[in-house]
């Protein structure tokens, strides 16, 4: 399925992790919807410097067209690849920081009227770290890669079901990519390059395409004589600040990027590039990671990381070191799903939601700082977000409304669930627990079904035939859009196959809501659309299709000697590179 | 190694003179010792076994009562005390030593609030049954093929011998790690309850499975000496059959090191369910295990030590006061072998 990564790591970011908050900033979700994430701001900087990232999970690629990390597209986008466009540096805001800015672009993007049809045109002077300008035909090559699936995987694949490419028998693009370049001229006529204007052409309206082309990296440019199929995955061709050092990237311990000497500053004002050198190392456990955080010895001064402090390590970040935490909400948002192949009774899944204890859940993480209970499928930073108001109270664990409910069900008592959930660490497991414990006073019989989300939790849910009752989601959008939450988790058009219910767990199927949803994915007016998305919300509410849990925290730790060190909305709320700087350029 | 009455004759022993002068002075009938009951005479002079042996009882005990505690709501290893713990420090809980307090008096556990003791209490039932059900199938295995391989010799000694090796080459642990997921799944589709069923199973099963090699080649041995002896040879001539002669007359000769054997297993299994629990293949959320509730507090150990510190205690002593109970079953039943 083509938004498996962008799940995973949502997954990976809310359970795996599972810990944070704001320690400066401190705001704890009110529900009032998009607002800044914190309180940091840009201040003057130095140049120079060597700034270092601690990270616990491997880099799956470095391949624009590959890469599918919250985290790794961010970095990318600031360090090595430019886009015709790019969200804002160092904003934290997060409507104006996840509106599109011209980068490699002259402007935003010139759409026809029905949204079909989008063109940019192409700044004179950004340049490949070989010195060769960025051309109109990099820019088509790149995302021609994506549509060669067997070569180019793990990035957001989805897209070449929007341009507008004839598909087969099999209801595949019969453009297969451009290692074997069969269906290559019906390709050339979805995307066109008219000197240094490249127009792209879609099925359906794609009002918010501007807003995926900042915020994944599949349309990047990609230079085909740089091009060694997979074999590319983990190599860099650049054309931001940096590039990657002689020695390039080692898949187990990461890589040093320095300065690009093709880059040119004065034409690049998306990018500060203020440190010298940055250096990845990956594959150290998060716990240490975080000790060496609080140590802030050596080159960990000029450090920072996008692993959550864990809630073990809470009462270590006081003093000097608090000063060097950030709390905030994260882009990422938790739920739980009823089967609808086996819970068809709607009164008992109303009575699931509303025994659903957000507040004992959001203790188990560890409380204020790990997570935020949340009352949408939507996360509060997307723009277009409404708490809905279906779901009561913030905190949840109505027991008596879930006894009323079950009893006019008519079902016999206890009503056995099943509970599947992916494991983690062992907040992950208290969380479930403090579900359970409601769920059963409340009249049900809850057995927990904790899987690892390597692999097994996955074939489980997906299974359209699962005994799954209850069904753990997270979920962080592609672009600040409901457009990239409801359809992909609720078209049942796009998910339920024989072998497969994709990223639609719960089975549900409603023609009425799958017509809302063309109707608000068509509509071009963004607060319209936003109208008719919440509407969309409503519907599925009504039916208990999905459970709202909570909105992860990001509880972030850095060196002392970082300055500029600021959590933008554009970067999916990790450490924005466009920014960063160290304190007096490290001399 | 055996035991048998003419070499315990040999150690003098004052239990053994009274009961002679009893005899000659015709107090009592004539009373056959057991080497057990002598063994167990030994046994009580050791304060150190005996005191491991009050523990175990103690803990055994414990082990017994917890699941009718729990029925009768003494214990609750499962409901939520969140009004206990501050939400400001990542809800720990409030008050000295990890919340101690009458009503919890080894205190809460951190994000969640369940009370301590009990998860202890309700854990160590779990883990003993599993420890002891492994131990109790394993000495089993062990000693049916030892005295069958030891007693038949020729082909079937070899073939065991050879099977022996090849379950001691297997890498345990690692089989257990990489197999847990396809066994348990397979065993819930034949109808084994899902859960702490199938998982508490699943550890039986591979503990001993991989642990009969030891004692195999151990009753093996033994067999081997005892199957000269004259009343095996008089049992042969009589035309007893196999059964009887396995189950009658070699294996009351096996009580000494099987005893011996069963009280040190106890302890590496209660150990072994702790570590693989901790692993992540035992019995999982929110079903307690000694193994589950260490692992959960051990990322604790700076920041709430006292949660930290009581389930590495309590398992701690479980396994010295077995592993002593096993060294003192030893020398009494053995008194040849020293210390």
């Amino acid at each position: 399925m083509g938004t498996n990564r962008k799940r995973l790591v949502a997954a990976a970011a809310s359970m795996v992790v599972a810990v944070s908050l704001a320690g400066c900033g401190g705001d704890s979700g009110d529900g009032s919807g998009p607002k800044g994430q914190t309180d940091q701001e840009v201040t003057e900087a130095t140049k120079g410097g060597a700034v270092f990232s601690l990270e616990t999970a491997v880099t799956q690629a470095w391949d624009p067209q590959r890469t599918y990390t919250g985290r790794d597209l961010s970095n990318q986008s600031r360090l090595v690849y430019r886009s015709l466009v790019d969200f804002p540096k160092g904003v934290t805001d997060n409507i104006e920081g996840q509106t599109p800015i011209p980068d490699l672009a002259t402007d935003t993007g010139q759409s026809n009227e029905d949204a079909t049809e989008w063109s940019f045109t192409l700044k004179d002077g950004p340049k490949w770290q070989d010195g060769k300008p960025v051309t109109c035909e990099d820019l088509k090559y790149g995302v021609s890669r994506t549509f060669a699936t067997d070569v180019i995987t793990g990035g957001p694949n989805y897209i070449i079901g929007y341009l507008d490419v004839p598909q087969d028998a099999d209801g595949q693009p019969v453009y297969k990519g451009p290692y074997t370049g069969e269906g290559q001229d019906a390709f050339d006529q979805a995307v066109t390059c008219d000197g240094n204007t490249i127009t792209y052409r879609f099925k359906k309206p794609w009002p918010d395409f501007p807003y995926a082309v900042a915020a994944l990296r599949s349309f990047d440019p990609y230079r085909a004589d740089q091009d060694k199929g997979d074999k590319s995955k983990l190599s860099v061709f650049s054309n931001g600040p940096y590039m990657l050092d002689e020695k390039g990237w080692n898949e187990d311990s990461g890589g040093t990027f320095v300065r690009n000497p093709e880059w040119d500053a004065s034409e690049d004002t998306n990018r500060d590039a203020n440190f010298d050198t940055i250096t990845f190392e990956i594959g150290i456990e998060t716990e240490v990671i975080i000790d060496r955080l609080i140590a802030d010895e050596g080159n960990d001064k000029f450090a920072f990381t996008s692993r959550s402090v864990t809630p073990a390590q809470y009462p270590q970040i006081t003093g000097d070191v608090e000063a060097r935490a950030v709390n905030f909400e994260s882009p990422f948002s938790n739920y739980l799903v009823p089967n609808f192949n086996r819970l068809t009774n709607l009164k008992v899944r109303q009575a699931l939601a509303a025994a659903t204890n957000r507040a004992a859940y959001v203790g188990a993480l560890g409380g204020d700082k790990a997570s935020a209970p949340s009352l949408s499928i939507v996360n509060p930073s997307t723009p277009g977000y409404v708490a809905n108001p279906n779901f009561g109270k913030a905190e949840g664990g109505d027991v008596e409304g879930a006894k009323a409910l079950l009893e006019e069900s008519g079902e016999t008592l206890p009503y056995p669930i099943k509970l599947t959930y992916p494991i983690g660490s062992d907040a992950t497991d208290k969380a479930f627990a403090a579900l359970k414990a409601t769920y059963d006073e409340a009249g049900f019989d809850v057995t927990l079904d904790g899987l690892d989300p390597s692999g097994p939790y996955y074939e489980q849910i997906q299974k359209p035939g699962s005994d799954s009752d209850l069904i753990w989601g997270g979920w962080g959008s592609d672009w600040p859009s409901v457009s990239t939450v409801i359809p992909p988790l609720f078209d049942s058009r796009v998910n339920i196959t024989k072998a497969s219910n994709g990223q639609d767990y719960g089975n549900y199927a409603s023609d009425e809501v799958n017509a809302a949803i063309d109707a608000a994915a068509a509509e071009t007016d963004i607060d319209k659309a936003n109208e008719m998305w919440s509407e969309v919300d409503n519907m599925l509410a009504e039916d208990v299709a999905y459970i709202p849990l909570d909105t992860t925290k990001f509880y972030f730790l850095h060196g002392s000697g970082l300055e500029n060190y600021v959590n933008s909305a554009g970067t999916n709320g990790y450490t924005d590179l466009g920014v960063l700087s160290v304190v007096d350029g490290g001399k | 190694m055996t035991l048998t009455a003419s070499n315990l004759e040999s150690h003098g022993d004052d239990h053994f003179v009274d009961a002679e002068e009893d005899e000659r002075s015709g107090k009592v009938d004539v009373e056959g010792r057991s080497p057990l009951r002598l063994a167990w005479a030994r046994f009580r002079k050791d304060k150190l076994s005996m005191a491991a042996l009050v523990v175990t009882t103690l803990f055994a005990l414990m082990a017994i009562s917890s699941p009718i505690l729990k029925r009768l709501g003494v214990i609750d290893p499962y409901t939520p005390h969140q009004d206990l713990l501050d939400y400001a420090t990542g809800n720990y809980p409030k008050g000295f030593g990890g919340g101690m307090s009458w009503s919890h008096p080894l205190g809460v556990e951190p994000g969640l609030g369940r009370d301590v003791l009990s998860r202890l209490m309700y854990g160590a039932t779990l883990s003993l049954t599993i420890a002891l059900s492994a131990a109790l199938i394993t000495v089993a295995i062990g000693t049916i093929l030892g005295i069958i391989a030891g007693f038949t010799g020729g082909i079937v000694d070899s073939a065991v011998g050879r099977l022996i090796d090849l379950t001691l080459s297997f890498p345990a642990t690692l089989m257990l790690l990489a197999l847990s997921g396809v066994v348990v799944d397979r065993m819930t589709d034949l109808g084994v309850p899902a859960g702490a069923t199938v998982n508490g199973l699943y550890i039986v099963i591979v503990l001993s499975a991989f642990g009969w090699p030891p004692i195999a080649r151990l009753i093996r041995g033994q067999v081997l000496s005892i199957r000269e002896r004259e009343f095996v040879d008089a049992a042969i001539l009589m035309g007893a059959s196999r059964r009887r002669i396995y189950f009658k007359e070699i294996l009351p000769n096996l009580w000494a090191p099987l005893l011996v054997y069963f009280t040190l297993l106890m302890p590496a299994y209660v150990s072994a369910e702790a570590a693989l629990s901790y692993l992540g293949v035992g019995i999982k959320n929110p079903t307690p295990t000694l193994g589950n509730v260490l692992g959960g507090a051990l990322e604790y150990a700076y920041t709430d030590f006292f949660f930290f510190f009581v389930p590495a205690a309590v398992i701690a002593a479980i396994v010295i006061s077995f592993n002593l109970l096993g060294d003192g079953a030893r020398d009494a039943l053995d008194p040849k072998a020293g210390r």
